[in-house]
């Protein structure tokens, strides 16, 4: 009964609605759409984006933001590609080459916003560039081919119905599920984001919690990274340009909150999937992918909105604050 | 309780010195405070009680000074090892998770776990313990967000117990607190103290204080003005004494209010935005109006809806006798001549990054402005200049940043701008707070000066003793509403009496 | 009364004050030093790069680093402008696209003059400017999640309008006026920037309006309560960098002697680093309220110079955005450590 009450009053349930909604108002529209090539289409696109957008979601849960968060896929998508081509290294000695340097450069935000006092805004900004750069550099703005053979199999190889990159992307969203809802670095996270200040004084190093958050966002994009070297079958430096508006707006639209300390893991897949639903109907009905553009703006300010009302409802906004 | 406690901390504080940019907050401050020992710390507000209780928690650190545990020396760098060396704090701020739940709070130090997940069965019943220990009958699931003010309080006070500390610091916790509530909480220290857990409290209600403790240090502008002395023996004027610095009669200043003509401000059965009904008051040009009422009263709120940051949803207010709708601030402020001196000094009450000039001339400068808006730096200072001198701004020059100003100089500068726009109705947020005793008493000659040169002035204050002072009349509010309008004798006794009456009658 | 006047007035505790006016003074020094430093490094660079990158001083060379500075002179004045709020816009590359786009389409789809089409465009941009003003101060969101939706509603919109065609018949007026050399080696471009920024800084330092708003941006709430129409003011900074924004889409038109609405890249991003790079070289506070607009254009022209200087070295201009990342980086981390060395020292430690 309380569950039950609890499950009405969270963000999820209405997600959930407008995504089988939507679901049946398009298949209605056009048949077509149940196909299990489209479902697949979104299947796919799922799996990459839910962790990138889960990469920004843990930044958002402490009240940062990443700019660099494209960047830093695209810096290990090359690496990864770059380590098995050019230095022939076995695929998982390059995965894990991958992480770390992810890793690292989710660190090296982190530790750089820690130490400087600064908006993680102006320091991610000069990180993109200087991940951006190096990527481009390193690659002379040229794809590497030679991505192994296993790899390219896991980007395109089936499970039956399913793609064999929900094989990692599940794990992953049941994992940071438990460990924010659960487990007590992820609980600390929150805690420090909802009021950073009273986290501080209960314990919790605010050191500890911004590089822990900024380094689990440089492992998920550089997961995403090394997923979108799978799909794509090679390693483009071009990996991660398309994913700051979507990689925000997943999370908002399942209701994270901007200022931070809140993070549904949930409703960041259904906002996943509401806006592969999106770009697929807009596929499927024949109109301009730039609408796309336009509406998933416009789905990002409807939804940081109505964050902003459940909030002053719950009373979590602040009152007295003007302006 | 649960844990045995074997033997309090001892606590030895020594000459500990803390300066902020601008403010020597503590200056050479000692406090020895024997095991088991419920030990009062006083001073008003700005004295560095708070400052103090940092420095004792890790928060600050201190530039010299010593603080000794069991005669060991510390020096906590973070929160994190205090609350390691089994010390256990209420900040005066609320420093709650308004999101998380009431257990999820209270068990934010030490979760509990069960194979390394949290295991919110356990918090819950271990957060009910201490929830039945305060008599606070709330859910522990439910979110902090829902709590009421009080609520909060109680909550915040079981999180501090729940650590089970040899060592603990309350830093106005009763602040909003019924009387049976701060019962049900001194029955809890008492027995904490006879388990030899050793209590430092602060608190402005010097009953309280008379009720619960056995020592006393008083600070008085940072510094001691008396170290740990045994409670038993002393008064209550000789406490108020030692935390002023003279004698509360000393205080009475002769009634100037004239009651002609209508009033400057008046409100007619004014509710708001905020869940303020029925309000009627009235502020006569020439006269003070003080307005009393306990935190969370909604005193500061309904100064906000007057100068128009909060929207007033019934009634009517009436300027100089005429009817006025108030839009939005720079209405209040520029047409109907309202000011507003904020309780908030450096959050919403100055631009401490920008100079002292800019800082009074910000609401006169569409004012100033010539051809297409042209101010000059020239014209400003103009502007500015007068009130170096008339007020005693000690700043070096016009040029000085705010915020590299004193508490008291500060303060002189919010009400400068008001000068300078020429307001006829000012309100006065708390006007004294973190003002050493000097630069008070100069605030409050200020303040009867400006209402014997005719403006209507509303203050605001939770300084009982400067209330009955200043004021010409005293108004009481409660919960949202006004209880009581009296007008004060400036008879300490009585006017204590009767706003205490009001609020808890 | 007489309790009240016999208390002595308050006279400061003995080094208080002293230390207080010691504190501005090294205060006042660093904001100093921040051009003066900007300014020594220029000319360092200017040395180095004369010395070892061969044909830096050339004329060619300086008159296109004299237009480079023009345009991302403006942007970044643009930029500096919503800066002041303590928010930012992420979509001004968008609404310079946008704009130029609209002179375009005023131009040649229209008919309209050469003026009449340039006064439409700057209009544009201030109202799709004061669009983002409008939300933030309706709705209290930070204008960084608001400029990024609009970014995309607006990119998307005008690539919808126009269906990705470019403006490619500009009047020969215009596409000549891009060419123009003046002295062989400064840019009519660059002439432009220098009138925008002594504007912007007639405007701060000596108008009602500007001082309004620098107040409203260090703190919105004192400010409200002294009445200042801070939502007003913050519309107006919106749309004031978006009027500008505009200025720098038309500009980066005439550099290219065409209107074309990939030339900030996908949704305007391109502009980003630039847009940021100068104010906040220049001293420009992030959290509002601070502007230098000397600093801003110093900044553009140490940034263009680094650019130029690296790429005549043939660095490969890959390794040049690393290197743009990189000098950001350090000229926050350096304004910082002295801002806390400042601090540290006026406490008196
Ligand atoms: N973090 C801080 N920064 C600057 N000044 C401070 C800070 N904390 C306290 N102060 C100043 O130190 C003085 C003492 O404050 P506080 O310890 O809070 O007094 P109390 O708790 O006795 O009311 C006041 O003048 C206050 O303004
Ligand atoms: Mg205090």
């Amino acid at each position: 009964m309380n569950a039950f009450r609890r499950m009405l009053r969270s963000d999820s349930l209405g997600l959930a609605l407008v995504v089988l909604l939507g679901g049946a108002a398009l298949s209605i529209a056009r048949p077509e759409f149940l196909t299990a090539y489209n479902i697949d289409v979104i299947l796919v696109g799922f799996c990459l984006t839910v962790i990138y957008a889960l990469g920004q979601g843990v930044i958002i849960a402490i009240g940062h933001m990443n700019l660099a968060l494209g960047a830093t896929g695209c810096l290990v998508a090359v690496s990864f590609g770059g380590a098995m081509q050019v230095w022939g290294l076995p695929v998982w000695a390059a995965v894990i080459f991958g992480l770390l340097i992810g890793m690292f450069c989710g660190f090296v935000n982190g530790w750089l916003t820690h130490k400087s006092g600064l908006t993680s805004f102006i320091i991610t900004l000069a990180t993109m560039s200087i991940f951006k750069g190096i990527s481009l550099g390193i690659t002379e703005a040229q794809p590497f081919y030679g991505v192994a053979e296993s790899v390219k199999a896991f980007g395109s190889d089936r499970w039956g119905p399913l793609p064999e990159t929900l094989l990692v992307a599940l794990p992953i969203v049941i994992g940071l599920a438990v460990f924010l809802g659960r487990m007590i670095p992820g609980r600390q996270m929150l805690a420090f984001g909802g009021n950073p200040s009273a986290a501080e004084l209960s314990g919790i190093s605010r050191a500890r919690m911004v590089i822990l958050a900024h380094t689990l966002s440089g492992l998920l994009a550089a997961i995403a990274g090394m997923m979108s070297v799978a799909r794509l079958q090679l390693a483009s430096p071009a990996i991660g340009d398309e994913w700051l508006i979507a990689s925000f707006a997943a999370p908002v639209i399942g209701g994270a909150v901007l200022s931070g300390g809140h993070l549904s893991v949930l409703g960041t897949c259904l906002g996943v999937l509401i806006v592969s639903l999106i770009n697929q109907a807009l596929v499927m009905l024949a109109v301009d992918p730039f609408y796309v553009q336009v509406l998933l703006g416009a789905l990002i300010l409807g939804a940081v909105g109505l964050n902003r009302l459940r909030e002053s409802r719950m009373g979590n906004a602040p009152v007295l604050r003007l302006s | 309780m649960s844990r045995q406690v074997k033997s309090g901390l001892q606590v030895e504080v020594r000459g500990v010195s803390k300066a902020f940019v601008g403010v020597q907050a503590l200056d050479n401050v000692n406090l020895t405070v024997g095991a088991g020992q419920i030990h009062a710390l006083l001073g008003e507000n700005g004295a560095g009680k708070s400052t103090l209780i940092k420095i004792l928690t890790g928060v600050h650190q201190p530039d010299s000074g010593k603080v000794l545990l069991d005669g060991r020396e510390m020096a906590f760098r973070t929160p994190r090892e205090a609350i390691a060396a089994g010390i256990g704090v209420v900040h005066q701020e609320r420093n709650l998770i308004t999101r998380f739940s009431v257990a999820e709070n209270i068990t934010l130090e030490d979760p509990p776990t069960r194979f390394g997940l949290f295991d919110e069965a356990a918090a819950v019943a271990a957060t009910r313990k201490w929830l039945d220990l305060l008599h606070l009958d709330t859910d522990p699931r439910t979110p902090v967000s829902r709590l009421s003010v009080a609520q909060v309080q109680l909550v915040e006070i079981a999180k501090a117990l729940s650590l089970e500390s040899r060592f603990l610091l309350l830093d106005e916790p009763t602040s909003s607190l019924t009387p049976h509530e701060t019962g049900t909480l001194f029955a809890v220290l008492r027995r904490l103290a006879a388990d030899g857990v050793t209590i430092v409290f602060v608190s402005h209600k010097l009953e309280e204080v008379f009720e619960l403790c056995t020592h006393v240090t008083v600070l008085r502008d940072g510094r001691n003005a008396c170290d740990s002395r045994p409670l038993a023996g002393m008064t209550r004027a000789d406490v108020v004494r030692l935390m002023i610095g003279r004698d509360e009669r000393a205080f009475a200043a002769p009634a100037i209010g004239t009651r002609s003509g209508p009033p400057a401000l008046e409100l007619r059965g004014v509710a708001t935005g905020l869940g303020h009904k029925d309000i009627t008051l009235q502020a006569h040009a020439g006269e003070i109006l003080g307005l009393y009422g306990l935190v969370g009263a909604g005193r500061s709120e309904l100064a906000r809806a007057i100068i128009g940051a909060v929207p007033i949803t019934a009634g009517e207010v009436r300027i100089d006798g005429k009817p006025e709708r108030i839009r939005d601030v720079a209405d209040a402020v520029r047409r109907l001549g309202i000011g507003y001196v904020s309780e908030d000094r450096k959050g919403d009450g100055l631009i401490l990054a920008h100079d002292v000039a800019a800082n009074i001339a910000a609401t006169v400068w569409h004012r100033l402005g010539k051809f297409l808006g042209f101010v000059s730096d020239r014209m400003q200072n103009t502007t500015a200049a007068p009130f170096l001198t008339s007020l005693d701004i000690r700043t070096p020059s016009l040029a000085q940043r705010v915020g590299n100003l004193s508490g008291g100089n500060q303060q002189k500068v919010s009400v400068a701008k008001w000068l300078a726009a020429g307001s006829k109705v000012l309100i006065v947020d708390e006007p004294t707070v973190g003002i050493d005793i000097r630069s008070k008493a100069y605030l409050h000659d200020l303040i009867l000066k400006l209402a014997r040169d005719g403006a209507a002035v509303i203050v605001i204050s939770s300084d009982m003793p400067e209330l009955v002072m200043l004021a010409d009349r005293i108004a009481v509010m409660k919960g949202f509403r006004l209880v009581d309008t009296f007008d004060n004798a400036r008879e300490y006794t009585a006017a204590s009496q009767r706003i205490m009456q009001a609020i808890h009658g | 009364m007489a309790a009240l006047n016999t208390v002595q007035t308050p006279s400061p505790r003995p080094g208080e004050r002293d230390a207080a006016s010691a504190a501005s003074r090294r205060l006042s020094g660093i904001f100093g030093s921040n051009l003066v430093g900007l300014l020594i490094a220029i000319a360092v660079f200017v040395l180095l790069f004369g010395f070892f990158a061969n044909g830096f001083l050339s004329k060619v060379n300086l008159y296109s680093i004299s237009r480079s500075i023009g345009i991302d002179g403006v942007i970044g004045l643009a930029m500096m402008t919503v800066l002041v709020t303590g928010g930012l816009n992420l979509g001004l590359g968008a609404i310079g696209v946008c704009s130029a786009m609209g002179v375009g389409w005023a131009l040649q789809s229209l008919g309209l003059p050469i003026a009449v089409s340039m006064i439409f465009g700057v209009l544009l941009g201030a109202a799709l400017g004061a669009v983002n003003g409008l939300i933030v101060v309706t709705t209290r969101l930070h204008s960084f999640v608001v400029t990024l939706a609009t970014m995309s509603i607006f990119f998307g919109t005008m690539i919808l309008l126009s269906g990705a065609n470019g403006f490619n018949a500009l009047p020969r007026v215009l596409t000549g006026f891009g060419r123009i050399r003046m002295y062989g080696v400064v840019s009519p471009l660059l002439l432009i920037m220098l009138l925008v920024a002594a504007l912007l800084f007639y405007l701060y330092r000596y108008t009602a309006l500007g001082r309004e708003m620098l107040a409203a941006g260090a703190n919105p709430f004192a400010a409200k309560l002294s009445g200042l129409p801070v939502e007003r003011l913050f519309v107006c900074c919106h749309a004031l960098c978006g009027g500008i924004g505009a200025i720098a889409g038309v500009m980066a038109s005439l550099r290219n002697g065409a209107i074309v609405p990939s030339m900030a890249g996908p949704l305007g991003a391109d502009w980003l680093l630039p847009a940021f790079l100068a104010p906040v070289l220049g001293g420009t506070l992030l959290t509002g309220g601070g502007v230098s607009v000397s600093g801003a254009v110093l900044g553009c022209v140490f940034v263009e110079i680094i650019t130029r200087g690296l790429y005549m070295l043939q660095i490969g201009e890959f390794w040049i955005q690393t290197a743009l990342g990189l000098v950001l980086l350090g000229a926050i981390l350096l304004e910082r450590g002295r801002a806390a060395m400042a601090l540290q020292r006026s406490i008196g430690r």
